[in-house]
């Protein structure tokens, strides 16, 4: 009895002392927090969750990795793009091409449906991105739209309205399932989170802010700023044909509806509610846009019969997000912490005071 | 052409402007202006507002590019080179930086990683590596954050290092553009109005920091400033323009007496004495 009593402690310890380390280690964290999503399929097969449910994680999942592309490219270099659901179709069919189509293997279809759209992008940037302001907007809006309509009429090619079927990835012999490719969306996205986060940490990040806060510094600095601005388009491009090969392995499906200019406006909307410059808010963003009025809203008496609920929610919430809170829902515990900070520093001079 | 350039810069020179202009629609902002900064020096370029100094130092670094003359500069491998036509983003490279009159920091960076973009042409390692934190990448970030440290310490703000650049008081985040330009290691800083929005003792602890960096990191220094006193305290020599042309070149005490810059500028001000 008394062994165990002592026992308890020392493990509940152990276990503080090691959540402590994994939380202080940015890494641990990202895959502590791919762990917990790899655990929400087991909810599934404990009858806890539907089974849809998992299909909008998924969804979540990729959109995700999208919307951290646009991060880089509106939180950290200040440039924004509307042609994110081009570029991501462009990935899905290519991907989707290569694996149906030309038997090619699950890592040539992602290597092609990365590459492809991220040299089609630089080309673009190489163009737009010497005139500054809103001229990369333009011109991504222009190419999406090229793309959508590409996507409608090659019909021998892309299925056309139909669209194209795919299916679930082959991995080194195996043919995996639902949860399976679920869990190769969870491996994708924290593998994209940690290399987001090496690269706004390093020296190219550092380029990218100075780019964004004042552009003098950042050519006295040496910054060359077509380089950097190319190489973030380029990086947001590549991140946008990954999300569509993820999304076509997962959806099995591909359609031209899907890519047009809503589905970018939802990317951005993403970042701007989750935060710029934050990577797990960009996923927190992701969260709202595409699971909260699917899974939350629509079972809400009354509210859950509007159509285009969707809509509502987002634009609602991003009208919010820019009043109150200007950084992004990724700001607040900033908040929270400078609060209880000022909390405290009140009662301390009230105690001084009285003691006084 | 290394014959022509060897002789546009003689032996202890570091800078030549040589018959510079630039006109903005009518107006001469720059006219035929020629002077010389010796290496090692402290060298003050004064004029009343308007004069076009800080278009001189604009078109020293690039950013505007000059209708008509040269400047010749002694890069870090000891060639002399000449800067107009030279995209911006390269003079660095060469072995010069410049400051700015309105701090131009990241509020969103901490005062370490602004200090650190001024090592940005420093890095070797390229996007992979740094997206995959390859052994170049993680040592050149160690490397100069280090260096970035100390950097800091020399300018006495390392202990706000880690503190967001937004929200920090003026006269830190101009510490903070001068440590950004030493991480470099150049041979020629341009300060444009170091003591501008800077309070009485932070302006008198300037001068000695002017001349620590001088001596310190071994440059010459070129800089823009109102402030009489600093000019005339901290500067080996002087010159002195009005309305883009050429008034005089001396020491301190020389410019001090100059009939031609009392008529221009200190005049009015020993009026009001």
């Amino acid at each position: 009895m008394n062994g165990l009593n002592n026992k308890s402690p020392s493990l509940l310890k152990e276990g503080g002392a090691l959540a402590l380390s994994v939380y202080k280690n940015t890494y641990l964290r990202f895959i502590a927090f791919g762990a917990v999503l790899a655990l929400l399929p087991v909810l599934q097969s404990a009858g806890l969750m539907k089974a849809s449910t998992l299909s909008y994680l998924g969804n979540v999942l990729i959109y995700a990795v999208v919307a951290l592309g646009l991060n880089l490219l509106l939180g950290y270099s200040g440039l924004i793009s509307l042609g994110t659901a081009g570029f991501m179709g462009f990935g899905s069919y290519l991907a989707a091409i290569f694996t149906e189509n030309l038997q090619l293997s699950f890592w040539v279809a992602l290597l092609v449906a990365v590459a492809v759209p991220t040299l089609f992008g630089v080309a673009i940037g190489f163009v737009s991105l010497r005139i500054e302001g809103i001229y990369l907007a333009i011109a991504t809006l222009c190419v999406s739209e090229i793309l959508l309509k590409t996507f409608e009429q090659v019909e021998e090619i892309t299925g056309g309205m139909q669209g194209k079927k795919a299916n679930y990835p082959v991995i080194f012999g195996s043919k995996l399932d639902r949860s399976g490719t679920y869990l190769l969306l969870v491996i994708a996205l924290i593998l994209t989170m940690m290399l987001t986060y090496n690269l706004v940490n390093g020296q190219m990040g550092r380029a990218m802010h100075a780019m964004r806060g004042s552009e003098v510094a950042a050519q006295a600095m040496g910054v060359n700023l077509l380089k950097y601005r190319l190489i973030s388009f380029a990086l947001a491009t590549a991140y946008a044909g990954f999300a569509g090969a993820l999304y076509v392995f997962f959806i099995k499906y591909t359609y031209p509806t899907v890519w047009n200019i809503n589905l970018s406006l939802y990317v951005l909307a993403a970042v701007v509610i989750g935060g710029m410059r934050s990577i797990y808010g960009t996923v927190v963003g992701a969260f709202l846009v595409w699971a909260v009025p699917d899974l939350v809203l629509k079972n809400l008496p009354v509210i859950g019969k509007i159509n285009g609920l969707p809509y509502i929610f987002n634009g609602v919430l991003i009208i919010l997000v820019i009043m109150f809170f200007p950084e992004g829902l990724a700001g607040i515990p900033t908040r929270i912490k400078l609060f209880i900070k000022r909390i405290k520093e009140k009662n301390a001079a009230k105690g001084g005071a009285q003691s006084a | 052409m290394p014959d022509i350039s060897s002789a546009a810069l003689n032996q202890g020179e570091a800078l030549s402007i040589d018959h510079l202009s630039i006109s903005f629609g009518g107006l001469k902002a720059v006219d035929d202006l020629s002077f010389t900064v010796n290496e090692k020096e402290i060298f003050g370029l004064i004029g009343p507002n308007g004069a076009g100094k800080t278009t001189v130092f604009n078109c020293v670094t690039q950013f505007y590019k000059p209708n008509s003359g040269s400047v010749w500069f002694r890069d870090q491998k000891g060639e002399v080179i000449n800067l107009v036509g030279r995209p911006v983003h390269e003079i660095i490279k060469h072995g010069l930086v410049r400051t700015f009159q309105n701090v131009e920091v990241i509020k969103e960076l901490s005062l370490l990683e602004n200090v650190m973009i001024g090592a940005h042409t420093n890095f070797k390692a390229s996007v992979f590596e740094q997206a995959f934190k390859l052994p170049r990448a993680r040592r050149e970030e160690k490397e100069f954050r280090k260096k970035a440290e100390d950097v800091l310490k020399f300018l006495e703000i390392d202990d706000r290092k880690d503190m967001l650049a937004g929200g920090q008081p003026y006269g830190v985040l101009k510490k903070v553009e001068l440590a950004r330009t030493l991480i470099s290691n150049p041979s020629l800083i341009i300060l444009d109005e170091p003591a501008a929005g800077l309070n009485d003792s932070e302006t008198g602890g300037l001068a000695d920091i002017i001349r620590n960096i001088r001596d310190e990191y071994n440059c010459t220094i070129l800089l823009v400033e109102h402030d009489m006193r600093l000019v005339m305290g901290v500067c080996d020599r002087i010159c002195a323009i009005s309305f883009g042309k050429f008034l005089a070149c001396d020491s301190p005490e020389g410019i001090h007496q100059n009939k031609l810059v009392q008529e221009a500028y200190l005049g009015e001000e020993e009026d009001e004495i």
